[in-house]
């Protein structure tokens, strides 16, 4: 477990926005750190470091826009770690990890295919799964009517919000307004 | 026609502004080097698997850079996730990998389950364990015939389909198909085995060991064989983590990591068995691991079968067609055979779920492809090739 609170204290160094503890019988994570694109790539560089391969790239798109989770595992101290990073429909970049991981040039053509998000950095930013001449809208992208705001999602488990803008999207204000969502209910 | 330049028959290029091919060859020749030759292995040839397309620039013949191209199998089933209920989802899973449909079963009720909390009772418990592990030694099978007939030895394939077929008629008394197998269910399993699947699986285990040796005497000891692989293509343990390989390619690069052991699901816990890992991390030392998995799967199934309880297969309140995702993420990973099958699964509450992420495990071992096949003949990355063991509408999803 120390090495779970190294990793926690050293995502709270780095400047992360959120960090979150999870039940990993119910989340099958154990530790999740909102951060800034910016320490993308350094977090990453650390995680190597510590025996962590990336092992898969999952976007989610919600109302506030594309969160890029990333999802580490250590073959030598198994406990899988997720790092996010928000996107946004007018920002959709994200630093490419190529230099870090390889394997994540792929990964990231696969999200950009399905998502039209840009990787600076990605050596081959070409369509991995869809045809070259595939010119529909990017396909897993949501209607905007079925867009869920993140906080509706369960996505943060024990959450400790270090940023103070990101309180209303982990922990929305209880819902005494009804003004606020869109008022689907239970 | 008058703007395209003449490209000669083997695909020489006049000059470094002439370009042959789709997009794909186009782009990859791009970095090509005079006098070099480009050559497309694939999306149809005998020797890559399924529609598996490689381009690859060669000198003579080495290789100098090798790229794979995806998307032929593409099915889009993280979107078909998204707008099917949770149960017109789980045939879905019996496709994605052919040969070890179950893990992938496995992988996506698991994740069903964990969100929801669903129990499972323990008869369906071992009744999940042992398919998967027969179906695990069915796709094994499956990869070392075709792999040796990758490497130009064409009889052991039929010896692997003799028993794939036995495996095949067991699995079909409960799954009631031979290939796109959907046995799983929320809360348990489809349908309970009867006495002939016991008797056939019981039959099957002693008889697979007494074939397992004849595999030896004729495959593995073979100094063709033997010559064709060690050596080639060695995969450490940085390759692994740099591009995220797991299976038997990790554990021949003699890391004993197994998602049935490490991150433990199931009933897995009960079982004694080993996690066969190196001992030398080429193409050979990956033959072996796979060998030795057959045999620990082998154990693991007569333990299930003789340890098996009585019970339900199904828990009474299972969910309904109608059944609503409590919100909430989660990432349920299991071992398929080509290595960690996750299904990483997002709910809002609703009666589909809001996203779903396959990680498929040749995805991650394929990626590794380009790099170790850099400067070997064409004939070892034909062999690098196989030992991935491939499949591609799992690495397309």
């Amino acid at each position: 477990m120390t090495a779970i609170e190294n990793l926690d204290s050293r995502f709270r160094e780095a400047g992360a926005l959120v960090v979150s503890r999870h039940d990993f019988k119910r989340d099958g994570l154990v530790l999740s750190a909102t951060i800034p694109a910016g320490i993308l790539t350094k977090l990453a560089r650390g995680l190597k470091d510590d025996g962590y391969a990336l092992l898969d790239l999952s976007v989610l798109e919600a109302k506030e826009g594309f969160l890029v989770t990333y999802h580490f595992d250590s073959f030598r101290e198994p406990g899988r770690l997720a790092l996010r990073v928000l996107a946004t429909e007018e920002m959709p970049e994200v630093p490419s990890l190529y230099g870090i991981f390889e394997g994540a040039e792929w990964h990231e053509r696969e999200s950009a295919d399905f998502y039209g998000l840009i990787f600076f950095g990605n050596p081959n930013p070409v369509p991995l799964i869809l045809p070259a001449d595939f010119d529909g809208p990017p396909p897993l992208r949501k209607d905007p009517k079925d867009l869920a705001a993140l906080s509706a999602l369960g996505l943060f488990g024990q959450a400790d919000v270090l940023d103070p803008s990101w309180e209303a999207l982990v922990n929305p204000p209880a819902p005494d307004k009804p003004g606020a969502g869109d008022g689907a209910g239970a | 026609m008058s703007g395209l330049n003449f490209i000669n028959p083997f695909g020489v290029r006049e000059d470094p502004g002439t370009f042959t091919g789709d997009f794909y060859t186009e782009n990859f020749s791009r970095k090509a080097k005079p006098g070099t030759v480009i050559l497309n292995l694939g999306p149809q040839h005998p020797s890559t698997h399924g529609v598996l397309r490689i381009v690859v620039e060669l000198d003579g013949e080495y290789v100098i850079r090798a790229e794979p191209v995806l998307g032929y199998l593409h099915r889009m089933h993280e979107k078909m996730g998204e707008v099917k209920t949770p149960w017109q989802f789980i045939p879905n899973m019996g496709r994605v990998d052919y040969l070890h449909p179950i893990a992938w079963n496995w992988a996506y009720v698991g994740a069903v389950e964990r969100l929801g909390g669903i129990e499972v009772p323990e008869r369906a418990e071992y009744l999940r364990v042992i398919s998967c592990e027969l179906n695990r030694i069915a796709s094994h099978l499956m990869w070392w015939g075709a792999f040796v007939m990758d490497l130009g030895g064409v009889t052991p394939i039929l010896y692997a389909f003799e028993e794939r077929e036995k495996i095949n008629d067991i699995l079909q008394i409960v799954t009631g198909s031979r290939l796109t197998l959907s046995y799983f269910r929320f809360g348990g399993v489809s349908t309970d085995v009867d006495e002939r699947f016991l008797r056939l699986t019981k039959e099957f285990v002693p008889y697979l060991r007494e074939r397992l040796k004849m595999y030896k005497a004729l495959v593995t000891d073979n100094i063709i064989l033997r010559r064709r692989l060690e050596g080639v293509g060695p995969m450490g343990v940085d390759i692994c983590q740099r591009y995220g390989a797991t299976g038997p390619i990790l554990r021949a690069a003699g890391v004993a990591s197994d998602t049935r052991r490490d991150i433990p699901y199931g009933i897995y816990k009960k079982f004694d068995f080993d996690i066969p890992s190196g001992p030398t991390n080429d193409s050979f030392g990956r033959y072996l691991v796979r060998l030795a998995e057959v045999e620990e799967s082998l154990t693991i199934v007569e333990q299930a079968i003789k340890e098996l309880p009585a019970g339900a297969i199904r828990i009474d309140k299972a969910p309904k067609a109608n059944y609503k995702l409590p919100a909430g993420e989660t990432y349920f990973a299991v071992e398929g055979a080509r290595g960690q099958v996750g299904c990483h699964l997002v709910s809002d509450g609703g009666t589909r779920p809001y996203r779903i992420k396959l990680r498929a495990p040749g995805f991650s071992n394929l990626s590794l492809f380009a790099e170790a096949a850099k400067g070997t003949l064409l004939a070892d990355a034909i062999a690098i090739l196989g030992s991935l063991d491939l499949v591609i509408p799992e690495v397309d999803r």
